[in-house]
């Protein structure tokens, strides 16, 4: 069984890549060459590699959040918004308030989970899906951030769209060996340790699951449902928040419109491949981030266009869920 | 010549061999009962014949030919039809559009002349349901009688019923054999799953019987009784019934008074040291009685008062609210102390959570496993238990937490007769050592058999019977709304 699941996710890895490769072929490019450049720019040299590593840091952490949120029931999809507005709060506290690490790291989580809470609230007293909050709280959380660097936190040169450089000492270290990739990272593969402990062999993991695949079962052991579901977006809402904070503190040193590279979105596709499973989280962030470092290359030294990766990401995503379904349903 | 014969089948899940070298042979136009302990087999085999699972040995002959049955579809069209227990009808869709479901020449028809088609259907097998009703309005009886229609619209000639009489009341069932009685008079076989030696022998010609996957007898009911039966079954002589608890009825454990909910408004007390019967037929109000007992439904006047909260719920419908199909037999278990997981020996805190203490839930499972003599491991899914082994499942999430009031609903369903005489006697002992039990049950024998007390339940009021001996007549009448005396 725990064998047998491992399967289909890779089937679903193979079946997109060959199906990149026909389209290659249909375009009139040389697939083999085009993969070639897409591994090598993603893992082939030092650069590459860090590249590729920090941004499976925040498809990681956003993966958690969307893996723990859909095993519930829940289906947020505002990692993008949460990301932002941690990343927003983070800023905010490390420019203006204090420049405490742990601190600003703090002010980025509980910023992502006044995000997520909002769409709780919104669920809870209004019954508004969570799927429409989460997708417009996106918009809203974008346009503040948008908002905020040509405005209140803009930089004080006011030359650019975005904010003065963090304090050093809200900076996150670089873990030795590396040039680039900071300690946030180590964190996160702590993290994703803990969520699979947690949703497996905690009492609230339990009851997280539960309340996903039977809420009605869980009423009769009486598990306050109302109450999970707040947990459950706060929690998601923290892990996407602090993608934020670290991207601030650990890769740009300062906050600007287009921070995330859509990892708010790449990250559904992650939990979806990886079976909603935090363990199996950390390779799917892995490949996606790896897709999305080597598409440059690819388009640079085989002159195959980047968005074709796009597709293949969205192929992905098709056949995970393809080959998820029991063949029969008995 | 048989009309279907399955050979020496078999089949394995995983380590469980469910089926070893299962056989049966049908005829045609005869009603041929399947009769076994709790995961003997009996679904097992049916869903081979169904075409829902591939048998990994054995031969299939349809009418002496060999056949091969690949999928349910293609056993619709051999004329084989499966009517399963659960529901499985779309609950938003009204009758008309559940009856024709899957009917190809159905699909372009214009809603007037489908119900039409749907209502001439109704009318040939004497049910009378207007086919414009929402399948969710209607009662798992009727429901049960639409899934046998629809079965019937496709032509078929071999109709399966797994455990179809679990969930009717006594009339209901009466209704059922006289159907199927018709059915067999038009030529139609069938296959009956059934725990309840009497209807077994008041309605099938044949009878089969499974033990660990194989076939050890198979021979015409005529040259057998009920006893007979029973012995076949169990390998000894049927015990004789058991008694009410001995213990006296002590402090109050669950008292209601003058509760009011929609549809139910009554006072009750429960003492520790007795098993209080709640008799009447399903549909009386003892949905919103459990709702409010399980503490999913808070009443309008009125409240539950307890000694010592929470009770253990044994729920009148295992599959939505007993178990975790999807979760393995421990979690399922665990779950019962995963809401407060503080006060459990499962759990251990740190971090400020709780942690499973996985050894311990290991050792929790395989004790409740034995105790309940469950068929199956600890990581087993609880969607892969038979329907029986499921039930016991429920049981020992009821009991798991140790709860003083057990609300025990229509307990025995689905339980073969060594697990019924098994339950009961364990909620007879759960009284005797000080517990209380409220046994509601749709089953008069059962609630005389073991209650101390019995109150019957007829619209949402309770008649409590104050002779001590209530005859059964007297409780038959009330439960049919009449005085009683
Ligand atoms: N899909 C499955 N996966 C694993 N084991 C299974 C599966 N289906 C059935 N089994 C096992 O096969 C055995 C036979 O089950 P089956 O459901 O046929 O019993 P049954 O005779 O219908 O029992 P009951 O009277 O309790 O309904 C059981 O031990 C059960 O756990
Ligand atoms: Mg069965």
């Amino acid at each position: 069984m725990r064998a047998r699941s491992a399967i289909a996710p890779l089937m679903a890895v193979l079946g997109a890549l060959l199906a990149l490769a026909c389209m290659l072929l249909l375009l009139g490019h040389d697939p083999w060459a085009a993969t070639l450049a897409l591994v090598d720019g993603a893992f082939g040299n030092r650069h590459a590699v860090e590249t590729t590593l920090l941004r499976t840091g925040p498809l990681l952490l956003i993966g958690l959040a969307v893996a723990l949120s859909f095993r519930a029931g829940i289906w947020n999809i505002g990692g993008e918004g949460q990301l932002y507005i941690g990343a927003l709060v983070a800023t905010t506290v490390a420019t203006k308030l204090t420049s405490v690490l742990p601190l600003v790291l703090i002010a980025g989580m509980l910023g992502g989970a006044l995000w997520s809470g909002l769409a709780a609230l919104l669920r809870a007293h209004r019954g508004v899906s969570e799927v429409l909050s989460t997708i417009l709280l996106n918009f809203i959380a974008v346009l503040l951030v948008s908002y905020a660097v040509q405005g209140p936190l803009q930089e004080v040169r006011g030359t650019y769209p975005q904010t003065d450089a963090l304090p050093s000492a809200a900076m996150l270290g670089v873990i030795p060996g590396f040039q680039r990739v900071h300690w946030g990272l180590a964190g996160t593969l702590v993290l994703a340790l803990f969520a699979w402990r947690f949703l497996f062999y905690s009492a609230a993991g339990l009851r997280l699951r539960a309340i996903g695949f039977a809420p009605r079962v869980a009423e009769y052991a009486r598990v306050r449902i109302s109450r999970e579901i707040y947990q459950v977006f706060i929690l998601a809402g923290m892990l996407a928040g602090l993608a934020g904070a670290l991207e601030v503190t650990g890769v740009t040193g300062r906050l600007f419109r287009d921070l995330s590279a859509g990892y708010g979105f790449t990250a559904i596709a992650v939990a979806m491949l990886a079976r909603l499973h935090p363990l199996a989280v950390v390779p799917a962030a892995l490949f996606f981030a790896g897709l999305d470092t080597g598409a440059a290359a690819m388009q640079r030294v085989a002159a195959v266009p980047a968005v074709t990766v796009r597709i293949v990401e969205a192929l992905v995503i098709l056949f995970s869920i393809g080959f998820a379904l029991p063949r029969r349903k008995a | 010549m048989q009309h279907v014969e399955l050979r020496n089948i078999e089949k394995r899940f995983g380590s469980t061999h469910a089926l070893r070298s299962a056989n049966l042979e049908l005829r045609r136009g005869e009603i041929h009962a399947l009769l076994g302990e709790n995961g003997a087999g009996k679904t097992s085999l049916v869903r081979v014949l169904f075409g829902m699972i591939q048998p990994d040995a054995g031969e299939i002959l349809l009418d002496g030919m060999p056949a091969q049955i690949e999928s349910p579809a293609d056993a619709l069209d051999k004329g084989i039809a499966l009517v399963h227990q659960h529901s499985l009808l779309v609950p938003a869709f009204t009758v008309a559009e559940n009856l024709l479901l899957g009917d190809r020449d159905a699909f372009f028809l214009s809603p007037s002349k489908r119900d039409q088609r749907a209502a001439d259907w109704l009318e040939r097998y004497g049910f009378y349901l207007d086919p414009k009703t929402r399948v969710e309005t209607l009662s798992v009886a009727k429901q049960q009688r639409l899934m046998i229609v629809r079965a019937l619209s496709r032509q078929v000639n071999l109709l399966i019923l797994d455990e179809p009489t679990a969930v009717l009341a006594p009339s209901e069932v009466e209704e059922l054999m006289r159907l199927l009685d018709r059915l067999r008079g038009e030529g139609m076989s069938v296959v009956f799953i059934s725990h309840k030696m009497e209807e077994i022998s008041s309605l099938c010609d044949r009878v089969t019987l499974l033990r660990g996957g194989e076939t050890v007898l198979s021979q015409p009911l005529a040259d057998l009784n009920v006893r007979d039966l029973a012995q076949a079954l169990l390998g000894t002589d049927p015990p004789p019934p058991l008694q009410p608890p001995r213990s006296t009825p002590g402090e109050l454990a669950l008292r209601l008074d003058d509760l009011r909910a929609p549809g139910l408004q009554l006072s009750l007390e429960l003492r520790r040291g007795e098993i209080l019967g709640i008799a009447g037929i399903d549909g009386n109000g003892q949905d919103v009685l459990e709702e409010i007992l399980a503490g999913l439904c808070v009443p309008e006047k009125g409240r539950l008062e307890l000694a010592a909260p929470p009770v253990g719920i044994l729920p009148g419908d295992r599959e939505r609210s007993g178990f975790i199909a999807e979760l393995s037999l421990a979690e399922n278990l665990a779950l019962s102390h995963a809401a407060e997981p503080h006060n459990s020996p499962l759990y251990r805190s740190a971090l400020g959570m709780h942690w499973l203490l996985s050894q311990k839930l290991e050792r929790a499972t395989r004790a409740a496993i034995t105790r309940h003599q469950i068929k199956g491991s600890a990581r087993d899914l609880a969607g892969d238990l038979s329907g029986g082994n499921q039930q016991k499942l429920c049981v020992a999430r009821a009991l798991g937490s140790n709860p003083q009031v057990l609300v025990a609903i229509n307990p025995t369903r689905g339980l073969d007769l060594k697990s019924t005489r098994e339950l009961r006697n364990e909620l007879r002992a759960h009284a005797e050592a000080g517990g209380a039990v409220l046994l509601i049950s749709t089953d008069l024998d059962e609630v005389l058999e073991i209650s101390t007390r019995v109150e019957v339940l007829f619209r949402g009021a309770l008649s409590p019977l104050d002779s001590a001996e209530p005859s059964r007549e007297r409780i038959g009448a009330l439960m049919l709304g009449g005085t009683g005396s």
